[in-house]
């Protein structure tokens, strides 16, 4: 039962407000350099490239003052994944890291083979996940809704010259995201009332799924009766409100960007550039061969 | 001096809804009307008499099927003049969760100004003004759907004020918030009036109807009455046809004035009431107290059905958003009692009647009900205790399903795995009870159904469980004056003669006064008051201190008390403070009023 909480599961927007310079950042700004950070994230596949990227990661959090643990927590359901996805990589390697490679062995038992290889393939994969995990988080913590969308809409203002209705489509987008939290109340006291009259939503046994989705009609049906009722409402209020389309609307907020926006957005594209160098130069086996032959003179 | 041109001028207006293989609705049947500058209109009707379609001709959101309007001088028929007109007449709606566009109070309010189109100063300005007006500015930046449905409700007024219009439509803008908003909400619709704005209040509540200057009653789209609330409210007859009631305090007037000639019967406010009584109450002098013979309800004996201790329960816990619903709470309910939980919005009260549905698990306390403990043990068996208990959502018509109204009755019956015989017995048993004859409405199609149809049918929904214990939450909420009659009337019969235990959670005052006999007050999710109605009902400034209201008779009372007269501390509904207020009065002077007296009786 205490698992009829709806509200739970919608994170969207789960805006915590912190007084740090992440949170102030221009939003279209901070959307940019949130961008350029996941393109180094998804083309890095060392462990030099990781390492820093942890470290860019760990700064940004720090900056932001959000808490370490409740930003955490949300990985928790996406463990058993993570772990059955590094399972998987070491069982079936990719073709491409057969022993043409310097790939060394490891460890063996009978067909499972832990090479270098799949050993960086494992670590790396994983902390790429957990990177942009914890990236989108930070962004979502750090951003309201409102500052989202607006920053959306600054970003895809250049295309509104070349026809692209970006306007209108934050407007949807907006009222999407306004209406997340109230749908998901709705559903949950639709299923709280279908339940007080006995629908169970938790059997199992033959014919689950035709049970399942005749259970859901109860719910589909008014939801999407008030749904459509709500969105005619929604219609009238905003032609209430003398909305016409955006033609000659005014905009109430005009982003402004200071000296600490561009200076973020350079040290991401920095950041990008570097994390992408490393990778094709592959920094990696430079340093290995040095650790190799710093071991060797030790001995 | 040339007579001013009027803000709103209706001439024949005629609206037919065509629906697709529908038949068509003629909504408006030649209204004439006009709305001057600065007046304060309250338009008043039974559901369905046209008064939602009226409003919206008002700024051009329908256009007449026949007939004309000039809205400031602009025909609405004129598509150019629609941004001026609905800058200058603005509109506030019965629910606020369906006119809040943005993310943030702040930005909600920008959307209007935004569309006319003002600089961005302008609007800062605007957002500033509105939200200042309303009292919200201090709540600028947080998200709406944190916030109650009164304060979302002063965001929407502040969203349609930042249009700077001259006159400000609500339609049944009031029907959803406690006591509290209320009040604040009309005090601020008085305010604004004072400031010289033209409003216009679409409501189902008589006594807010009183504030107007000027009232306008609705009946099958047509204007039946056109003048002053008193004009209206004293003729008992009248409101009777339109299917309306007057304010419980006129009531109580006129009932007096029946048996009391020297008593104003023509009275539309307490105050007003009081004014009448003060020369004839102050001639009789003190009055001992008197006691009218209703006894107090024995503390009911045997097993209580409901038992709560030390209940704790948190929404969203563990994470940043959690938030304290219920803080221990303790309470009692015993077999056939009717109990009312009262509490401002927020308190709890839907949380708790949720706990008792056995819809939540309780995070610390216990719960037993029907004997069962629920709040421990997993291995109750959940869907008999279910079919035993049955609660009613706010607005349950919106969750109909069925195509037929007959099925959706039938839905509970059949989950408790019922044969079709006894399935249909049930049905046929809940909707008779429930004023909808099985005969005829079992084959009716649900989206057919009137409002309050809809809701009994909803009920019957719930009744055709047999539960031993009925939950409600805001039962009578939103319903128009003849609708709410019914049902109280109904749940009262549930009761009595049914023998079915009774909750509700309810912000309505004048509902408990009739129905419950014990009541428990909740504020920020713990009991502060509980006792039985009546002695709840005696401690009036505690309650008005929480944001709650007593019932208009005990109000009457209460300001009698408080200046020393007919000290009568048990009168709980309109016939119980009437017979008081009779037996403090000196008997009638003989004379002239004896015949007429005579002549009633």
């Amino acid at each position: 039962m205490s698992q009829l909480e709806f509200l739970r599961y919608v994170t969207i927007g789960q805006y915590l407000g912190r007084d740090s310079i992440i949170h102030r950042l221009d939003p279209r700004f901070k959307l940019l350099a949130f961008t350029l950070i996941v393109v180094a994230v998804t083309f890095s596949s060392t462990y030099t490239a990781n390492v820093l990227l942890v470290l860019m990661v760990a700064l940004l959090l720090s900056l932001s003052k959000l808490p370490l643990g409740h930003t955490l927590r949300g990985l928790r359901p996406a463990l058993p994944a993570l772990a059955l996805l590094a399972l998987f990589q070491m069982l079936f390697p990719p073709q491409s890291f057969g022993p043409a490679q310097d790939c060394t062995v490891i460890w063996q038992w009978g067909f499972v083979t832990l090479t270098t290889c799949t050993l960086q393939l494992i670590v790396v994969s994983t902390a790429r996940l957990v990177e942009l995990f914890v990236l989108t988080s930070l962004l979502t913590f750090s951003t309201t809704t409102t500052e989202l969308v607006h920053g959306t809409e600054g970003v895809l203002a250049p295309l509104q010259r070349i026809g692209f209705p970006a306007h209108e489509l934050t407007l949807v987008v907006t009222i999407a995201l306004r209406f997340v939290p109230t749908l998901a109340l709705q559903m949950e006291r639709l299923v709280k009332a279908q339940i007080a009259r006995g629908a169970d939503f938790g059997t199992s046994g033959p014919f689950r799924i035709i049970k399942a989705t005749r259970r859901l009609l109860p719910l589909l049906v008014p939801l999407f009766l008030i749904s459509l009722r709500r969105s005619e409402a929604l219609i009238v209020a905003m032609d209430a409100r003398g909305y016409t389309g955006g033609r000659q609307r005014t905009q109430r907020r005009r982003l402004h960007a200071g000296p600490t926006d561009y200076v973020a957005l350079i040290a991401a594209t920095g950041f990008c550039v570097a994390i992408l160098w490393i990778d094709t130069i592959s920094l990696d086996q430079v340093l290995i061969a040095w650790l190799d032959t710093f071991l060797a003179s030790l001995k | 001096m040339e007579p001013a041109q009027p803000l709103i001028e209706i001439q024949d207006l005629h609206h037919t809804y065509e629906g697709a293989g529908a038949e068509p609705v003629h909504a408006l049947r030649g209204v004439n009307l006009t709305i001057e500058d600065g007046e304060f209109v309250a338009i008043v009707g039974a559901n369905g008499s046209g008064k939602t379609t009226l409003a919206r001709h008002l700024n051009a959101l329908l256009l007449p099927t026949r007939g004309r309007i000039r809205v400031a001088g602009l025909d609405v028929h004129d598509r150019a003049a629609w941004p001026t007109i609905r800058s200058e007449v603005a509109m506030v709606f019965q629910r606020p969760e369906d006119q809040i566009v943005a993310t943030t109070v702040e930005d909600d309010v920008a959307f209007g100004p935004e569309n006319l189109g003002h600089a961005p100063q302008e609007i800062e300005r605007r957002i500033r003004r509105a939200l200042t007006t309303v009292g919200m500015w201090e709540q600028r930046q947080r998200p709406p759907h944190l916030l109650s449905v009164g304060q979302q409700q002063r965001v929407a007024i502040a969203g349609a004020l930042a249009m700077q219009p001259r006159c400000l439509v609500l339609d049944e803008a009031t029907a959803m918030l406690d006591p509290a908003g209320r009040r604040q909400m009309q005090a601020l619709l008085r305010g604004l009036h004072a400031d010289g704005m033209t409003v216009v209040l679409i409501t189902h509540w008589m006594s807010e109807a009183t504030l107007a200057e000027r009232i306008i009653a609705l009946q099958e789209g047509r204007v039946a009455h056109n003048g002053s609330p008193r004009s209206l409210f004293i003729d008992l007859d009248k409101l009777a046809s339109l299917g309306l009631e007057p304010p419980p305090v006129s009531l109580l007037a006129s009932k007096v004035a029946r048996h009391h000639p020297e008593v104003p019967g023509e009275v539309l406010t307490q105050d007003e009431l009081i004014d009448g009584l003060t020369p004839l109450l102050a001639d009789a002098g003190s009055h001992p107290p008197t006691t009218l013979s209703t006894p107090e309800p024995p503390d009911a004996g045997g097993q209580p059905l409901v038992v709560t201790r030390d209940l704790h329960h948190t929404y969203l816990a563990d994470t940043p958003l959690a938030a304290k619903a219920l803080n221990g709470v303790s309470a009692e309910v015993y077999r056939e009692d009717v109990v009312a939980l009262l509490g401002p919005t927020g308190s709890g009260k839907s949380t708790l009647l949720q706990h008792i549905a056995g819809l939540l698990e309780p995070h610390a306390g216990q719960m037993t009900v029907l004997g069962q403990d629920t709040s421990s043990s997993r291995e109750v068996d959940q869907r008999r205790l279910r079919g035993r208990i049955g609660i009613l959502f706010q607005r349950p018509e919106e969750q109909l399903f069925e195509t037929y109204v007959g099925d959706d009755v039938a839905f509970g019956p059949r989950q408790l795995g019922l044969d079709h015989q006894a399935v249909r017995e049930r049905v046929r048993w809940a909707m008779d009870l429930m004023g909808l004859p099985f005969q005829a409405y079992k084959d009716r199609f649900t989206q057919s159904l009137s409002g309050g149809e809809r809701r009994k049918a909803a009920l019957a929904g719930v009744l055709s469980l047999r539960p031993q214990l009925l939950l409600l939450d805001e039962p009578t909420a939103g319903l128009d004056p003849r609708s709410r009659r019914d049902l109280l009337a109904i749940l009262r019969h549930l009761n009595t003669a049914e023998g079915m235990t009774l909750i509700l959670a309810t912000h309505n005052m004048d509902d408990v006064a009739v129905l419950t006999e014990r009541v428990y007050v909740l504020n920020e999710g713990q009991v502060v008051m509980e006792g039985t109605t009546r002695r709840v009902f005696s401690r009036a400034a505690q309650l008005r201190a929480l944001g709650l209201d007593v019932p208009s008779a005990v109000s009457v009372m209460t300001a009698l008390h408080e200046r020393g007269w007919c000290r009568s501390e048990d009168a709980l509904t309109i016939d119980e403070a009437a017979a008081a207020i009779l037996s403090c009065l000196p008997p009638p002077r003989s004379g002239q009023n004896a015949v007429e007296d005579g002549g009633e009786a």
